[in-house]
């Protein structure tokens, strides 16, 4: 069973709803950019007067006691917050009906009420208490019940009060009502008025196949909905839950220290992942924003941190020690007077373990690790290495470390010549014959190049501002004590050498 | 009363407190990290343990970072590793010459700076005190063990100094040995010498051994490979050292890290 609420002129009662005082006054809801508007929405006493929806605000101007109001979003949003507010008391199942004409779109909501009768009593009672409610909230609404959807739905834009369609009955009741109450397209509503068919009952009585071939499946719907027999499956609307997952507090005193913070922090979290396990749900990011004190008539400032777990937790305690890490790491510059939690949910991770699993530190725990040496050391010293595709010597980049995942790479085969680098690379007092190098100096020591490998020239990115050109020597320098494999190079432009490495 | 039942009384009277009071811990033999390098591991009786703490010095080009990469290779093609990087020497290049997989291999790298300081919480505290390249190393290594969950970890302290890397508080290696027994991690230390002595359960020393002349004969000389020896100064749990009358005597072994271009070249060519 199905209730349909609909609010005639949604847009005009939206924007009288808090201003009583105009409701009993004709009235024009403008839309548009000054001064080109036009009357976007009218009520019932407008259209008595003679307005029509469309004009321009000097043809609105030229009627006499015509309250001229701009049109509101917002105020459109909360008057079907209202009235589904309303609605949500009888059944959490319900559907907005989008409507053709702008001006109805958001005032017709379809409920389900099957099952609810036992608990607010019998259809027609259920409509009836239902339409007094939205009416205390400051919206004239029609109510209409029935066993059809849609057929609901075309009651209650055609008939006035409370209706409610016994089984069977639906064709019966809708098909004195007008073509209006169907919601037609232009086309169709034209087409089906050069045909002399203004009622329900007159489209219901057409044939099905001879009305397909004219109008095409729109038409074999029409048929349906005049007759009260078009099937919809009920899609209900769920208000989105992360916006409820928000927490604000204003403080009484300025706090420069995190301690007191993280216990207000830690309260925050905790009701925000209540919220978010209620609903079976994980907490995915959290993003606070902290007001910031400022001098006298200076702007608001306000310093924002984001954290992001690598996988959504439910742990409360996890989220507290990154945001406090966060924050010691990048500290806000002033004293806090307010604080705002903002969480995005998630489905929890789930992971099947096994024996013979990677070894790898939890996803939770390593989050956590990570933030604590990213503190310690910086943002940018630390990760997994990832090679450049270049012949430049030392390319690589550092990406976010991850969990561990296995490798497919075959085996290098034996072991290897391993080259530790000198970041940066160490100038070097380089003696040389016949352009070979012969003594070493750095380090306040002096080495003999016992031996030599190169010039092994290398060059790369000439077609740039990056260009760079070395010769690279491997050598065995050798003091008193021991022998040491370097790889020394020379830059050619500048003429300096340096250590670039050494072999260990 | 015979011994045997007064040792059974207390042990049952001490049980809630000490389990086992008078019964000698029984220690599962470790499992073991092949280095992929036959001579090493044959020396080792199969690699390093896991859940040790294994010590490899040696002075610049003795072949401890290519030991280390070797090791660290099979350890990361399926597992987490980390390499805490004292003066930010590794060559990631090498690395993944080495076999390493650079995915699962968790760098870090130390900065004589500390992270830019803010008018921050614990600045107004006065809390702020600058790190050391060597205490950052000490703090993160310290994180990595206590985290769990990393096969290996790291720490590279090949270039401090050794009058530097001897300073380092005998407690630090002791937590650390602890920790890695706990969370089954094989802690590596690269050092010039030793200095965790009896905290680490394998103690290798490396040298660089002379070899011949490169690519004699040839054109252009080629650095084609490097040759290192490997010897075991200390290895916990192989003998009862009670029954011990003089000092282990362990073998060494000589091994050889090619240079990539040494393999791919064809004999009589200079290839790099």
């Amino acid at each position: 069973m199905y209730v349909c609420i609909h609010a005639p002129d949604f847009a005009a009662q939206a924007a009288v709803r808090l201003r009583p005082e105009l409701r009993r006054r004709p009235i024009a809801v403008l839309d548009g950019e000054p001064p080109l508007e036009k009357v976007f929405a009218i009520n019932l006493f407008a259209r008595r007067a003679g307005l029509a929806i469309g004009m321009s605000r000097l043809q609105v101007e030229s009627f006499d006691g015509v309250a001229s109001l701009q049109r509101s979003k917002e105020l459109e949003q909360s008057a079907q917050s209202a009235m589904l507010d309303c609605a949500a008391e009888f059944s959490p199942r319900m559907e907005i009906i989008q409507a053709q004409q702008a001006e109805q779109c958001g005032g017709t909501a379809v409920l389900d009420i099957a099952g609810s009768d036992r608990l607010f009593g019998a259809t027609g009672e259920i409509a009836e208490t239902l339409r007094k409610k939205i009416s205390l909230h400051g919206l004239l609404a029609h109510v209409a019940a029935s066993n059809n959807l849609y057929a609901s739905v075309c009651a209650a834009r055609g008939l006035s009060g409370t209706t409610d369609i016994p089984f069977g009955q639906e064709a019966a009741t809708l098909g004195p009502l007008t073509l209006d109450v169907l919601d037609l397209s232009a086309e169709a509503a034209s087409t089906l008025h050069l045909w002399g068919v203004h009622t329900c009952a007159l489209l219901a009585a057409l044939p099905e196949k001879e009305l397909v071939s004219r109008l095409g499946q729109e038409g074999k719907r029409l048929r349906q909905l005049a007759r009260g027999e078009y099937q919809h499956l009920l899609v209900p609307v769920e208000a989105e839950f992360d916006s409820a997952l928000v927490q604000k507090l204003e403080l009484e005193d300025p706090v420069e220290t995190l301690e007191p913070l993280l216990f207000l922090l830690s309260r925050m979290l905790n009701g925000l992942m209540r919220c978010a396990v209620d609903r079976a749900r994980a907490i995915a990011s959290v993003q606070v924003t902290l007001r910031l004190q400022t001098e006298l008539n200076a702007s608001p400032r306000s310093h924002q941190r984001t954290i992001r777990p690598a996988l959504p937790t439910q742990d409360v305690s996890a989220l507290l020690k990154l945001l406090q890490l966060d924050l010691e790491t990048y500290p806000p510059d002033a004293a806090i007077i307010g604080l705002e939690l903002r969480a995005i949910s998630a489905r929890p991770h789930r992971a099947q373990h096994g024996m013979f699993m990677p070894q790898a530190p939890e996803p939770g725990r390593l989050e956590v690790l990570l933030a604590r040496l990213r503190k310690l050391l910086g943002e940018d010293r630390l990760g997994a290495p990832q090679l450049l595709d270049t012949h430049k010597p030392d390319s690589f980049r550092m990406e976010q470390y991850g969990s561990a995942k296995a490798s497919t790479a075959t085996e290098a085969a034996g072991a290897k010549a391993v080259l530790r680098m000198c970041r940066p690379p160490v100038a070097i007092r380089v003696d040389t014959a016949q352009n070979i190098p012969q003594t070493i100096w750095f380090d306040g020591q002096r080495f003999s190049a016992t031996r030599h490998a190169g010039p092994w020239r290398r060059s790369g990115e000439w077609w740039s501002l990056d260009n760079w050109c070395r010769e690279e020597w491997d050598v065995a320098l050798a003091d008193q004590k021991a022998e040491m494999l370097c790889r020394i190079a020379h830059d050619p432009a500048s003429g300096t050498w340096y250590l670039q490495g050494t072999y260990d | 009363m015979t011994s045997a039942a007064l040792r059974l009384q207390l042990e049952n009277h001490l049980a809630l407190r000490v389990p086992a009071a008078f019964s000698r811990k029984v220690c599962d033999a470790p499992e073991l990290m092949p280095s992929g390098i036959c001579g090493v591991d044959e020396l080792l009786g199969g690699g390093i343990p896991r859940g040790g703490f294994t010590e490899i010095v040696g002075p610049a080009s003795s072949g401890r970072t290519a030991l280390t990469l070797s090791i660290i290779a099979r350890a990361s093609r399926e597992n987490a590793c980390a390499w805490v990087d004292v003066y930010d020497a590794l060559d990631p290049e090498s690395a993944a010459a080495c076999g390493v997989n650079l995915n699962n291999l968790l760098w870090l790298r130390m900065k004589e700076k500390p992270a830019a300081v803010r008018q921050s919480f614990a600045a107004r505290k006065g809390e702020q005190k600058p790190w050391t390249r060597l205490d950052q190393a000490l703090k993160a290594t310290d994180l990595l063990l206590q985290a769990g969950g990393f096969c290996a970890v790291v720490l590279d302290m090949s270039d401090v100094r050794p009058q530097d890397a001897v300073r380092v508080p005998l407690a630090s290696w002791y937590r650390f040995r602890l920790a890695t027994a706990q969370a089954r991690t094989a802690l590596i230390l690269l050092a010039q010498t030793g200095c965790a002595q009896s905290s680490a359960s394998l103690a290798l020393r490396c040298a660089h051994e002379k070899s011949e002349a490169w690519s004699a004969g040839e054109q252009v000389a080629l650095f084609g490979n490097a040759r290192h020896s490997v010897t075991v100064d200390r290895k916990r749990g192989e003998e009862n050292i009670f029954a011990r009358k003089k000092a282990p005597q362990f073998a060494s072994v000589v091994w050889t890290g090619e240079t990539l271009w040494a393999q791919n070249a064809q004999p009589g060519q200079s290839a790099r």
